[in-house]
């Protein structure tokens, strides 16, 4: 179990070194001059000279990237030009939004995919898994933005349900604590506010959930197909449990093994896509950021962003491992770890009459 | 003696490329109270397939006939009354330990869900499953309890698997190959713990295998299987001492043995069966084939 917690926090670490190199290459082979930048747009060629001496620019680049991972270090992802701010105060203001929009999605992701992947595996073959996995798949084969669109058109425009755009109703205000909305409004005692904002978040979330259900819904239908074929589930069947307590008991916790690994990386994979979703409704965040800072060649703040996002992604696949621990009590043994097979087959038992001819080569 | 369990005329078939296909042709068998029959027969012989259409475990399968157990007929039974005979009418015993334990929950939860799910309370449920682990000779059964399957060996799972068939008490357990992933050593230790647990307990006991080694010292009937149909049924002595069926005979003679002639090739069923058919079913053609080119 040690062994395991040290392997994945070493792999962290490996993938964070990457993520920090691939990071300080970006800053040297994008077009556009960060000395020109800081100095400004009216810059003369000496100030320019001056600012690229006063941000070490000059240096060999060996010493830049050490300095670099220094400062990012200390947590100082450099200043933003267009807000002249630290980067990392920025992102730390539009970052809970951000993930208060993957939360949603990621409920509603879970919601979702979960049943629709154990019902598929349970009716497999039949109408019903074939409509489950056609929903799924369009879903997934939308393009984010233009869902975005759609939904947009429909419950906002046609319908008038739902707002178009935003993060929380005109008129309403709540004070910034956390920098989420929801949990903002929640903390600030206002129920309409927490509501309005509630509602402003249901069409991204739903567009941005749409590509991640069709991945889950399909390892969910896969998992519990082999789960649902397993020995183990015939014996509990067998013991006269009901087939809920079947499926849902001795099935879906199996099944949860492999979503799990996919649902910590479809988290990074959100934060990331937050970037289309953000900008067509409208919402504060850090795809938003990064879109204004694309938009502004303004490079830290773009580095910033894919440094925390990275962070994160890291983070939470971690902590799915942590979860899997608690899931998959195998991986808590060690030794077990060591020598389980790499396809996961376990070890034919040869039913029935050994052929005589193998008998017959004993002679 | 009263049948416990009664097959008769039992047809089972699967849906095939074009109509259903008929694995088990007619069979019939009976399981009188407090006794043990071995089903034997080959791979494919329909064995499997009839054992498990007692408790209907295969949704696909299309079963007619009767089974009978305990005087209530289950073939077009309720489903609700299906799964009231399962576990405590008749438990299931399947072939690989390995694989019949849920790997993800821990073996105490999974032995005591037959009484949990028929409201017994968790506490009297656990005091019995560690009794019964126990009694089947897990050593430190109260301590194990908790433990998972991938921390036991082979032979404890298969104890582990015995003791969730027969927690419940049915009057009938239904043993799939109990034996057969097993090392030899273990395998008697197995069988003849199950000896003991239905003796005790005046359970009956159908078992599957395809190892006439077992039977002898398991069984009080044998009914022999192949192709779907049951070729011969017999109390344990007489099918031994005097198989009637060329099959029979057959599977009696593949068995190797440790002070034949090596020098001389063993027998295969095959060896058996085709002179039988031969014989029955085309007597005198090849004969006369070899007469007329002569």
């Amino acid at each position: 179990m040690i062994r395991y917690l040290a392997q994945r926090l070493a792999l962290a670490v490996v993938v964070l070194a990457g993520l920090l190199v691939m990071a300080f290459v970006m800053v040297q082979i994008l077009p556009g001059d960060p000395a020109r930048a800081a100095a400004g747009r009216n810059a003369t060629a000496e100030q320019v000279e001056a600012a690229r001496v006063a941000l070490g620019l000059d240096e060999p680049v060996i010493q830049q990237f050490w300095r670099f991972i220094g400062r990012v270090f200390q947590g100082d992802l450099g200043t933003s030009v267009f807000t002249h701010q630290p980067v990392l105060q920025d992102i730390a203001a539009v970052l809970p939004s951000s993930l208060e929009l993957v939360a949603a999605a990621m409920i509603i992701n879970i919601v979702v995919a979960v049943p629709l992947g154990v019902f598929a595996a349970y009716r497999r073959g039949r109408a019903a898994d074939v409509a489950a996995r056609l929903l799924a798949l369009l879903g997934a084969a939308l393009p984010v933005f233009w869902l975005g669109l759609l939904l947009q058109l429909f419950f906002a425009g046609t319908l008038k349900w739902l707002p178009l755009y935003g993060q929380i109703g005109f008129g309403m205000d709540v004070p910034t604590i956390t920098g989420a909305t929801t949990i903002d409004a929640l903390l600030s005692g206002d129920p309409a506010a927490f509501g309005s904002s509630l509602v402003y978040l249901i069409l991204p979330a739903i567009t941005l959930s749409a590509s991640f259900i069709a991945v889950i819904a399909r390892t969910v239908r896969s998992s519990m197909i082999t789960a649902l074929d397993s020995d183990y589930v015939a014996l509990a069947r067998a013991t006269g449990a009901s087939e809920f307590r079947v499926v849902v008991r001795h099935g879906l916790r199996n099944a949860l093994i492999p979503m799990s690994t996919i649902l910590g990386m479809q988290l990074g994979w959100m934060l990331g896509t937050t970037v289309l979703v953000e900008s067509t409704f409208n919402r504060t965040g850090i795809g938003a950021y990064m879109v204004t800072a694309v938009l502004q060649t303004d490079i830290y703040p773009v580095i910033g962003s894919i440094i925390v996002i990275g962070i994160v992604f890291i983070v939470t696949n971690f902590v799915v491992d942590l979860l899997q621990l608690w899931i998959n009590p195998r991986l808590r043994d060690s030794a077990w770890v060591r020598r389980r097979p790499a396809a996961g087959i376990p070890v034919a038992a040869q039913a029935g009459l050994t052929p005589a001819g193998s008998v017959g080569g004993v002679r | 003696m009263t049948a416990l369990l009664e097959i008769s005329g039992l047809r089972v078939s699967y849906p095939g490329v074009d109509e259903p296909v008929e694995v088990v042709h007619g069979v019939d068998l009976v399981v009188p109270q407090g006794r043990k029959v071995a089903l034997v027969g080959e791979s494919g012989s329909g064995k499997s397939v009839t054992a498990r259409s007692v408790l209907q475990l295969d949704p696909d399968a299309t079963i007619a006939g009767s089974i009978r157990l305990g005087g209530q007929e289950l073939v077009g039974a309720a489903p609700k009354i299906v799964r009231g005979i399962r576990g405590s009418g008749a438990g299931l015993v399947f072939q690989d330990p390995l694989t019949s334990l849920n790997p993800v929950m821990r073996i105490g939860w999974q032995i005591m869900q037959p009484l949990v799910i028929r409201g017994v309370s968790k506490k009297e449920a656990r005091e019995r499953g560690i009794a019964l682990l126990d009694r089947l000779g897990v050593v430190n059964a109260a301590a194990r309890f908790d433990d998972y399957p991938h921390q036991f060996s082979g032979g404890m799972r298969q104890r582990v698997v015995i003791a969730i068939a027969i927690i419940a008490e049915p009057a009938l357990l239904i043993a799939d190959e109990p034996t057969t992933a097993l090392d030899v050593q273990v395998q008697a230790q197995v069988l003849e713990l199950l000896h003991e647990v239905a003796d005790e307990r005046g359970m009956g006991v159908l078992l599957i295998t395809h190892d006439l080694a077992i039977v002898a010292g398991f069984a009080d009937d044998v009914v022999v299987m192949r192709h779907g149909e049951v070729v011969e049924s017999a109390p344990v002595d007489e099918l031994f001492a005097a198989p009637k069926h060329p099959y029979t005979r057959g599977l009696l003679g593949a068995i190797p043995r440790l002070d034949s002639d090596p020098s001389v090739r063993l027998t295969s069923v095959a060896d058996y069966v085709d002179t039988f058919e031969t014989v029955d079913d085309e007597p005198a053609a090849p004969a006369a084939e070899n007469g007329a080119a002569r």
